[in-house]
């Protein structure tokens, strides 16, 4: 009777520990891989910062890219003092912080970044003037940064900022600035939970996204388009499917925007899921020929 | 695994992104029309310099032609990704620009002025090819499966017309082979440079 307890003790001590090996190691596994965020990656060589509070000495907004770089006091020694990421939540510091002598502060949490600042803290504002010039090589239009100028912008200063009710401004949350304008500029343009929705209270607010966000999106289309009145089909009919240049291809055209983010990580890394489509059934029927 | 993975995404509140990209490939001499409607919807969305809603009407302008011209379709194919993370996402949306522009010819011609008799008549293509490509925030079930069937596809061609009207839209590219009225796609040419077509 001994034996057979103690050896059912054993079945179930090692049945829970392979069961738990197993079964933990995937876990353990993809949280490390997630909680890298899309900023880690896209710049690797910056941002070695361990979690924690650091005094915020100076912040920059730059509305060509909405990158923040902050300048944060007591790093480790050997870390950069300097915090780049477009991914930044901002709060105001309560009455009861204020009252307490808290100066502002950066606060990284699982590599989430929050800045908590005073009511009158002036986030420096770098903005770029752009102007849409032609390309005198390729012939399109494209933007270019003209000039840059320099302002401030006070996130929870002025009378926008009475605006959102209550503890909405204490809870760390993304900010869109608004218009620039010369002189500086109080409140923000738009707010939420996310970054997206920040920018889409900017947009119902002046009907465009805002700066960083158009900067970000790129249209692209092949050349045909861009010419339409080069060729007029009604003057000149020959078959151009035999033409030279073509290389066996017939002609087109294509057009297109995106407004996601690029990752900007100098190695392709190619997704290793095959996704879903109709792939795996072209490889073999598209022998066909 | 990727399931799990997916679920584990899903809890933790992360943004599902799915790039997507449909051939669809059209014959028949009636199909030519369409390619005004391609023409006219591509000027007026470069015309909007970016506007992803303006884009997002001439998309669903031409899936709606693509369904009334059902029974000239031909073969099809359609392939996509889902990402969870935004960079990645629009890498491989560049990359599937550059994948379809090369399928086709698209510099400036030089034609000789002095070449063949001038006809008055244009050849008329037989073969039209369309190439959709859009990436959308969430999900959509009808668009992330095989659609080399002819009621899936016609589902697809809804489903990306409502997501236009959804604003789940963060990028979408239309690509069309011959390029304008007088040009001609052969049945050759197809072969080549799209072998992933399927009959339908």
């Amino acid at each position: 009777m001994n034996i057979l307890r103690r050896f059912l003790i054993y079945t179930v001590v090692l049945t829970l520990t392979i069961t738990t090996v197993s079964c933990g190691g995937r876990a353990t596994n993809q949280v490390s891989s997630l909680s890298t965020p899309p900023a880690q990656r896209a710049n690797p060589s910056q941002n070695r910062l361990n979690d924690g509070q650091y005094p915020v000495q100076q912040a920059t907004y730059n509305d060509a890219d909405g990158e923040y770089t902050v300048m944060l006091l007591n790093t480790k020694p050997g870390d950069s003092s300097a915090y780049r990421t477009t991914n930044l939540q901002m709060a105001q510091l309560t009455d009861e912080e204020v009252s307490k002598g808290q100066q502002s502060y950066l606060k990284l949490e699982n590599n989430q970044a929050s800045m908590h600042i005073q009511k009158d803290f002036k986030i420096d504002y770098v903005h770029n003037v752009t102007e849409e010039q032609a390309n005198p090589q390729t012939g399109q239009t494209e933007r270019v940064v003209v000039r840059q100028e320099s302002s401030f912008w006070s996130p929870f200063a002025g009378a926008l900022a009475g605006q959102v009710v209550g503890n909405l401004l204490f809870r760390p949350q993304y900010y869109v600035p608004p218009i620039y304008q010369s002189g500086g500029i109080f409140g923000y343009g738009g707010y939420g939970n996310s970054y997206n929705q920040a920018v889409n209270v900017y947009q119902q607010r002046y009907q465009a996204p805002p700066a960083a966000v158009r900067n970000r999106q790129t249209v692209r289309s092949t050349s045909n388009l861009r010419t339409p009145n080069l060729r007029t089909p009604s003057t000149s009919t020959q078959r151009r499917t035999t033409s030279p240049g073509s290389s066996g291809r017939s002609t087109g055209s294509g057009y297109g925007t995106n407004t996601l983010r690029r990752s900007n990580s100098p190695s392709q890394s190619r997704p290793s899921r095959s996704g879903f489509g109709s792939g795996s059934r072209s490889r073999s029927s598209g022998r066909r020929r | 695994m990727s399931s799990l993975a997916d679920r584990f995404n899903q809890m933790t509140g992360r943004t599902r992104f799915v790039v997507f990209r449909l051939f669809l490939h059209l014959a028949g001499e009636e199909v030519a029309p369409l390619l005004g409607v391609l023409n006219s919807s591509a000027r007026q969305a470069l015309e909007a310099d970016g506007d992803i809603q303006i884009f997002g009407e001439g998309l669903a302008e031409v899936c709606q032609s693509l369904l009334q011209y059902d029974v000239y379709w031909q073969s099809a194919a359609n392939e996509g990704n889902i990402f969870w993370d935004e960079g990645e996402a629009g890498d491989f949306v560049e990359e599937l620009f550059t994948d379809s522009a090369q399928r086709y010819h698209s510099g400036i011609e030089v034609e000789g002025l002095d070449s063949s008799e001038d006809v008055l008549s244009l050849p008329i293509t037989q073969n039209l090819i369309v190439m959709l490509i859009v990436a959308y925030e969430g999900e959509m079930p009808a668009l992330e499966t095989d659609l080399s069937d002819i009621s899936a596809l016609k589902n697809a061609l809804k489903s990306l017309t409502n997501l236009h009207y959804q604003d789940r839209l963060r990028a979408l590219q239309v690509h069309f082979s011959p390029a304008q009225l007088g040009d001609e796609l052969t049945s050759d040419q197809l072969l080549l440079h799209f072998p992933e077509l399927i009959p339908l």
